[in-house]
This record gives C-alpha cells, structure tokens and sequence, in this order.
C-alpha cells in the first residue's frame, strides 16, 4: 500500500462523516499538503453526487398485466369465490368463479392424469400448494418486522407457521414425473383450445409461462450446486405450483368457451 | 390465472387522485387502486431491481415484488410512507433473490483485480443510462451497497443488518465501488 492509498481509503469515510474529529484533522492536514489526494476526493464527491442524482427510468415494458393476473391467486382468503375477470374477447366479456375454475381444473386433471400427482403428494405441501404461505425471508412485512430479516424465525415466515412448511420443503423432488406429465397435458388441452382464446390473452399466457419455466430452471440449477437450501426448494415448488395453476386456468377458460 | 385488462391513466388522473386513499382502497382489494400505486412506483422499484441484479431479472422480480406487496397491504399500518414501506419490502426481495441464487457468491472477496473490472466508458451522450451500465459492472458484492448506500440512501448500519455483514465490510466495499466509479467518471 502506497503512502496515498493509505489516505485515500480514509477518504469515502471523510466524505460521509465518519471519522472522529482526530481523523478528520488528520485528514485534512493531509490534503491541504497533497494535490493528488485532493483530487481523489474531488472524484468522490462527484460520483456521491451523481449516484444521489441518477433518476429512476421505468420498465421498457408493461409489467402490469403480469401481475395483475397474480392478484387473485395471491390474496384469496380476502375474498373467497370472487368473481375472476378476464379479458374481453370480442364483445364478449368472460367471468369465473373460483368454485368454477376449481371444479374445471378438477375435471382436467382428472383427464390429464393430475388428480394422481395430487393423491401421490408429491408437491401436496401446504408450502406448496396454499397460497400466500411463501416461506421467504423478504415476506417480512418491514413496519412488523423493521430489520429486513437475519433471525431464523423471520426467515420462518410471517405466518408463523413457516418453519413447519421448511420443513416440508426441503425434500421436494427435482423429478417429477406425475407432475411433468400432468404439465404436459395441461399443455396439450390448452393447445388445443388455443383458438378459443383472443391473443391478448395467449400473449400473456404465454409471456407468463416464460418467466416461470425461467424461474423453475434457476431454482433447478441452483438446487443442484445447494440441494439442501430450503429456500431455494421452497421457490421451486412455488414456480411449479404457479406452472400448473396458470395451465388449469388458461386450459379452463379455453374449454369454457368452447 | 386471472386477466384483466389494462386500464391506462393518465397523469393527469394519478395526480388527482390523494395516494393514501388508494392503499387504503387497494389494502381491501381495489385492484383499480392497486394499479395506481403500480404506476406511481414502478419506476423506483424496477431502477432499484435493474441496479442491484440485472435488466434480465428486474421485470420479473419487479412484478414479484408488487405481488408481495399487495398480499402484504393489510400489513401496512401506515407507521412509515408508503414509498418507504414498499422500498423496504423491495430491498427484501432483492436481497433475497441475490441470495438464492448465489449470485453474491464471493461478494466480500479482497480481489485486488476487481479494481480492473470496470471497463473506461465511452463518451455518451445519455449519461443516466452510462453511469447505470458502470454499475451494472461493479463487482456484486460493491454494486449492491453502493447501489443502497449512494443511490438509494441507506446508512451503513442499515445495510450491515441487510446484507449480514459487518459495518466495516460494508464501508470498505463502498470505497471500492466509489473509487470504481471514479474510474469510470473520469476515464483514468
């Protein structure tokens, strides 16, 4: 380390305030007797001062349909059988139940194979399967827990219940055979329907379906350099279960309007 | 999975509206009032995602976050501004994902070749979208705290409770970012 460096790694401190009144003198007396130091500082302040300036650019894209399509499947305990809008299709305008789209995802599945998946349990967790009960540290809601997280009961979740549903998790399969092919059904039905749907609404299906399969193969790869990290379990069950419930409800409203 | 159209507002309707009604109409399920407060934060919370991952990543985590978000309203006690509690949460998700998926593996290494990783910019004319791609190249382990500490304003022991890291590593690795970014700044 150079005689400069040794000054100029007290400088981000300087610059914030955080040296005793000792090492700010001391600093000081430094760069009134040292021009490259003097610089150095000068550089700082206008990289603190551009960082602090740099404005806030939005999405190139519209992200709002994809969570608004979300929005029901993530609060369902608010408001049991809520009428489900879709899209218009035409001058048409869809609406479904939740016992609706219960009761044609259960027939579908039946078809496709899926009720086995489900009976074998394979991803039958509550973690898996409830909805709102992600066991995620960042569900900490900052004014009930104000530091973001660190305790391992945060961790937990919110609901108190999270460490059970670690628990669950962590043992989910990477294979899945009844669920693959349940998925591959779902597929296969929706594909089929595909031309009951308007394009909006298969752009969005689709667009969807992208980002999941994206997130399932993250928390694939990761989970085979970390197998026993329990969130990361917990994240692919979660992709998998939105996987399978965007299918059941797409595949619905196509057999619905047929 | 449910589809609602896209109701476009224009500013002009957003600034009429008080937005404290709105979390309050959106914490009981408006999601007509969700998508305002969408629109009103979206830029903030998809800057922060983009800066502190990537732009591959940020649309989705930006829209995991808004999930999260309005799953949590009926959390919200209004002890804080909206902004702040929704920044928070957002802060949590990122981490989070970064932590997941390893993506700060090493972050807090002392590689003295980080120092060269920043490449010298050229000579832009949209300097927004300049300095966004230096920080974009900062190592991760700098990137983020430079992006909580200078952009986003959180102080060092803030970010020490976050990242789970002590405050000293947190002040050392925003000198690092700083004196990358200088690099940047001034084409050295």
């Amino acid at each position: 380390m150079t005689v400069h460096e040794e000054w100029t790694d007290r400088l981000s401190e300087y610059l914030d305030g955080e040296l005793t009144a000792d090492e700010r003198d001391a600093v000081e007396a430094h760069l009134r007797g040292c021009a490259e130091c003097a610089a150095v500082l000068n550089d700082l302040k206008r990289v603190v001062a551009r960082a602090g300036s740099v404005e806030a650019r939005p999405p190139q894209a519209d992200l709002w349909a994809g969570i608004a399509g979300r929005l029901d499947a993530a609060r369902p305990a608010e408001s049991p059988g809520r009428v489900m809008p879709f899209a218009p299709r035409d001058t048409r305008r869809f609406a479904f139940t939740l016992p609706q789209l219960a009761a044609a995802a259960a027939l579908l599945m039946a078809v496709s194979g899926g009720v086995a998946w489900q009976a074998a349990g394979r991803l039958g967790s509550p973690a898996g399967l409830r909805y709102g009960s992600s066991t995620s540290a960042a569900d900490a809601t900052p004014n009930v827990a104000p530091p973001l997280r660190a305790a391992s009961a945060e961790r937990a979740g919110a609901d108190g219940n999270g460490a059970a549903d670690f628990a669950r998790v962590e043992n989910v399969s990477m294979a899945d055979p009844q669920y693959d092919a349940a998925v591959v059904d779902l597929e296969k039905a929706l594909k089929a329907g595909r031309g009951q749907l308007d394009a909006s609404t298969i752009a969005i299906v689709e667009h969807n379906l992208q980002i999941i399969d994206q997130a399932i193969n993250q928390a694939r790869e990761a989970l085979v350099a970390d197998p026993a990290n329990s969130y990361l379990s917990s994240h692919l069950v979660e992709a998998r279960r939105r996987k399978l419930e965007l299918l059941r409800r797409a595949t619905a409203l196509a057999t619905e309007t047929n | 999975m449910a589809i609602t159209a896209v109701t476009a507002l224009s500013g002009e309707t957003l600034a009429g509206r008080g937005l404290d009604g709105d979390v309050a109409l959106a914490a009981r399920g408006d999601q007509p009032a969700f998508e305002r407060l969408y629109r009103t934060h979206v830029a903030r919370i998809h800057s922060l995602t983009r800066r502190m991952l990537s732009s591959q990543e940020a649309d989705e985590v930006t829209q995991d976050i808004f999930v999260r978000t309005w799953q949590k309203l009926g959390q919200f006690r209004g002890d804080s501004a909206f902004s702040t509690w929704l920044h928070r949460l957002a802060v949590n998700v990122v981490i989070e994902r970064r932590r997941s998926f390893a993506i700060q593996r090493g972050r807090m290494s002392d590689d003295e070749d980080a120092l060269d990783l920043l490449t010298v910019p050229p000579a832009r004319a949209d300097l927004t979208i300049d300095f966004e791609s230096a920080i974009g190249q900062l190592p991760p382990g700098a990137r983020e705290i430079f992006v909580l500490h200078d952009v986003e304003g959180y102080k060092h022991r803030e970010i020490a409770v976050m990242l789970e890291i002590a405050t000293g590593t947190s002040k050392r690795q925003l000198h690092r970012a700083r004196m990358l970014m200088r690099r940047h700044l001034t084409g050295e």
